[in-house]
């Protein structure tokens, strides 16, 4: 079977070197995002010992120059190749006038090598190069970031892959895909502006001619009792993501839409994607009409095969997806932010030089009652004393009503989580009074498509994990924030308010419950350990990055195995720079 | 166990024996924020039923963290062209913190008076809640004692109706209650003044919106009683023609 992906592989190359327009663009985007396609031996920085250096340079994003943050010239960074069993030798000069790191997500690896500033290291200074050295134990796909201020949001960041040991990536061919979001704004603006102008990014507000045509269409009563829960709470509906297309430039492999990021093959190719969000802010919904994918890991974990239409990858997030094109004609890659407010595209083709149909973007979506933690109070009919009546409200929840009763119950839904009787203070301006388990919804503005979309509950990891385990100990999170300050949390507390670290006992089986207190949805990523997702299915799918929707509790078990001190956070840059952030320490 | 562990932590991390310890020197991962903003609510340019011009501005200045905030308020206007000083209607700076997720609590001092030379100013203690009240009613509402033990209570409430992502409509009502009878400051107790205004605002970009505007001004109760016995309108109308502005 190798030598079969051998001999493809050499055509590949020999096509590569006839097309010079593709290496000409190679000088402005990452030369291993050229569009010939690539075999999966053909790899781009796999040398022993890897040499990567940080810069500023101007660049050409999208049609305009700006300044990112480069490595080896490239933004994003170059791919990085490694193969399990090796050991990863990685010197990282700084040509910044800051301080700068680099964080590689989701690989285990010693604390010291972490790369996160004030937890693993004191980050590399300027015109200083860190060595960085550990065995690489795992395979798969995962990326590379900084981890100092806001330097991700400038492209500081790159996709790392690792080769199993038996070289077999189960398809006749894969493509690396990395997305992220480009703005020209400096970061620090951008910060500064969520900080002192709520709302500033978002312009989807519901408007009142919107309220009107509600009047309209269901009466002034039914249109009250909607809009009455949000202003009492002085919320938004259509706060989906806190930056969002008015600023953002959405890129695909460094390209935007209208570069057209390519990617080769032949019909009846097994193509393996390995799809990245290396965003800072945004989640994407990402699907390539006409083709089903296969989802085959996440997280860079492999999971038993689950075919899906389209999936949404929350930022950090990675999955693995396998498709067959069989037609000789090209396929559109087609990245939506789950706000709606922009896209990015790329194709999939037999040949360079063509283009699908790009879908257009779809509605704004609208966040509904279970945004509220009141989805199980709808079904269960269980008010509480409150007074209001959930027939008249969140008209689009129905559906969901309808589907949870469908689901087996997981270990979450039968832990009570407790609230402090305060509240969580002025940091926090909810508390969801009746969180409930979300993993099998797809997410917001994905509940009525007519194909099928990946939900949590379908992932099941390919074989059990070394520990068995049960939990011996619990310990509860709340994820919390106060969007008029844009103050983010864990319990209330900003990283600066909290006295030390959240404490795992070295060795010991942990439960960890996270529940949603915000309108918000919350990728969180635990540093150093994987975490095992409670979603009913064994063996568990395993994750570095989980996301949360709002008003959602889920339950994670982890193994304790990694001594010294390592980031938890919510991996929403500006949500992590606000405060949204802890160290656990395992001793 | 636990001195186990802490063994083979040491033994795995060399130069990192005294991991979690040897920090001092290592930046924070997360710091405190602090920032600071300049928003002129109003700024406008006023004509009233009496044919009077006015320079109008409403400007409050902050600087500080999520919880602990200095904050700086004004009010004021000038009639153009009537050889008179600029009213100062307020100066206020205040220490400001959130007590709850809508809601700050500020206190400080605050002057007020004609800006001559030779006038004297009034100075007072204030004390504000501000915030955001249910169904997004953004409020100020202050209370002050002036060195005469005259105390008076101002309410200011402004509300926006989305128009499209870029336009408001938006009402703004204030009212001025004097809980005390003043004789150096000729006030009458009870609620002495109301302002309603209405205004249109566009922005061409999230800091810099313009906007044109309407508002009723009128003397209440005992205020309004001793304008009449002096002879004077109890009520104004004007239209206003301003930016609002934040840097």
């Amino acid at each position: 079977m190798s030598n079969e992906f051998n001999k493809g592989r050499r055509k590949f190359i020999k096509s590569a070197f006839t097309v010079a327009s593709a290496l000409a663009i190679a000088k402005v985007a990452p030369t291993w995002a050229v569009p010939q396609g690539r075999s999966f031996k053909d790899q781009v920085l796999t040398n022993d010992e890897i040499d990567l250096t940080i810069a500023k340079s101007p660049l050409l994003v999208g049609n305009k120059v700006g300044t990112p943050i480069t490595i080896n010239g490239q933004m994003p960074g170059p791919l990085i190749r490694l193969k399990e069993g090796q050991r990863a030798k990685l010197n990282v000069t700084n040509r910044l006038s800051e301080d700068t790191s680099i964080h590689w997500h989701g690989i285990i690896l010693p604390e010291n090598m972490d790369g996160v500033p004030g937890v693993s290291f004191e980050g590399i200074k300027p015109g200083r190069t860190f060595k960085y050295r550990y065995d690489v134990e795992q395979n798969g796909t995962y990326w590379y970031h900084s981890h100092s201020g806001l330097q991700e949001q400038l492209g500081h960041l790159g996709p790392l892959v690792i080769e199993p040991k038996d070289g077999d990536i189960g398809a006749d061919r894969e493509h690396t895909i990395i997305l992220s979001d480009w703005t020209f704004e400096d970061p620090d603006e951008v910060f500064r502006n969520l900080k002192v102008a709520e709302g500033y990014y978002n312009y989807q507000k519901r408007t009142i001619f919107e309220t009107f045509e509600d009047v309209r269409q269901q009466g002034l009563e039914k249109t009250w009792k909607q809009r009455e829960m949000w202003g009492q709470m002085r919320m938004s509906p259509r706060d989906i993501a806190d930056v969002t297309g008015s600023t953002y430039t959405y890129l695909m492999n460094g390209r935007d839409s209208q570069m057209n990021w390519s990617a080769l093959f032949k019909p009846g190719e097994k193509v393996r994607l390995r799809i990245i969000n290396g965003s800072a802010m945004s989640f994407f919904d990402v699907r390539i009409p006409g083709l089903e994918m296969t989802v085959v890991a996440a997280d860079g974990q492999p999971v038993k095969p689950v075919p899906v239409d389209e999936f949404r990858i929350g930022v950090a997030e990675t999955y693995d997806v396998i498709v067959q094109p069989k037609q000789n004609k090209p396929y559109t890659i087609y990245a939506e932010s789950f706000d709606r407010s922009g896209y990015v595209r790329g194709t999939l083709t037999p040949e360079l030089g063509l283009e699908a149909e790009v879908p257009e973007l779809r509605q704004v979506p609208e966040r509904g009652m279970a945004a509220m933690g009141m989805g199980a109070m709808a079904m269960s009919g269980d008010m509480k004393g409150n007074s209001m009546n959930m027939k008249h409200m969140g008209g689009n929840n129905s559906h969901m009503t309808h589907k949870m009763t469908h689901k087996k119950e997981l270990p979450v839904e039968n832990i009570k989580i407790k609230h402090r009787e305060s509240g969580h203070g002025a940091g926090a301006a909810m508390i969801a009074t009746n969180p409930v388990s979300r993993l099998h919804e797809p997410g917001i503005g994905l509940e009525d498509v007519d194909h099928k979309v990946l939900v949590y509950t379908d992932l099941v990891g390919a074989h059990e994990w070394p520990d068995t385990r049960d939990p011996e100990r619990q310990i509860e999170l709340h994820l919390t924030g106060n969007m008029e300050r844009y103050m983010w949390s864990f319990d209330g507390q900003k990283f600066t308010e909290v006295d030390g670290p959240v404490q795992f006992h070295h060795g010991e089986r942990l439960r960890l419950v996270m529940v949603n207190d915000t309108m918000m949805d919350h990728p969180i990523h635990l540093h150093g350990m994987w975490m095992e997702l409670e979603n009913g299915q064994y063996p568990r799918p395993r994750k570095h990055t989980i996301s949360l929707k709002p008003s959602e509790k889920v339950s994670l078990l982890i193994t304790a195995d990694a001594p010294g001190s390592w980031a938890f956070h919510c991996h929403l840059l500006y949500h992590m720079k606000a405060g949204m952030f802890r160290v656990v320490n395992v001793a | 166990m636990y001195g186990k562990s802490l063994l083979v932590g040491a033994a795995l991390l060399p130069g990192l024996a005294v991991a979690g310890h040897a920090k001092e020197d290592w930046p924070e991962p997360v710091k405190e924020y602090y920032t600071g903003q300049v928003l002129f609510d109003r700024l406008e340019l006023t004509r009233t039923n009496e044919e009077e011009n006015l320079a109008v501005w409403d400007v409050m200045a902050w600087y500080g963290g999520d919880y602990h905030r200095v904050v700086f308020k004004s009010e004021g206007e000038n009639v153009q062209d009537d050889g008179e000083p600029t009213d100062l209607e307020s100066a206020e700076l205040l220490y400001g913190y959130l007590v709850s997720p809508f809601w700050s609590f500020q206190a400080g001092v605050g002057t007020r008076g004609s800006l001559s030379s030779n006038a004297s100013m009034e100075n007072y203690a204030v004390v504000s809640f501000m915030g955001l009240a249910p169904y997004w009613f953004e409020m100020d509402n202050s209370l002050m004692v002036n060195e005469e033990g005259d105390v008076q209570f101002v309410s200011e409430t402004e509300y926006e109706w989305q128009l499209t992502q870029t336009s408001y409509l938006q009402p703004r009502i204030e009212f001025t209650a004097n809980l005390t009878d003043s004789d150096k400051y000729e006030r009458q107790s009870g609620l002495s003044n109301l302002r309603v205004g209405l205004r249109y605002r566009h922005e061409i970009s999230r800091e810099f919106a313009p906007y044109i505007g309407v508002y009723w001004n009128g003397a209440l109760g005992n205020t309004a009683d001793e304008m009449k016995r002096m002879g004077e309108d109890t009520t104004e109308t004007g239209v206003v023609l301003g930016a609002r502005v934040w840097f």
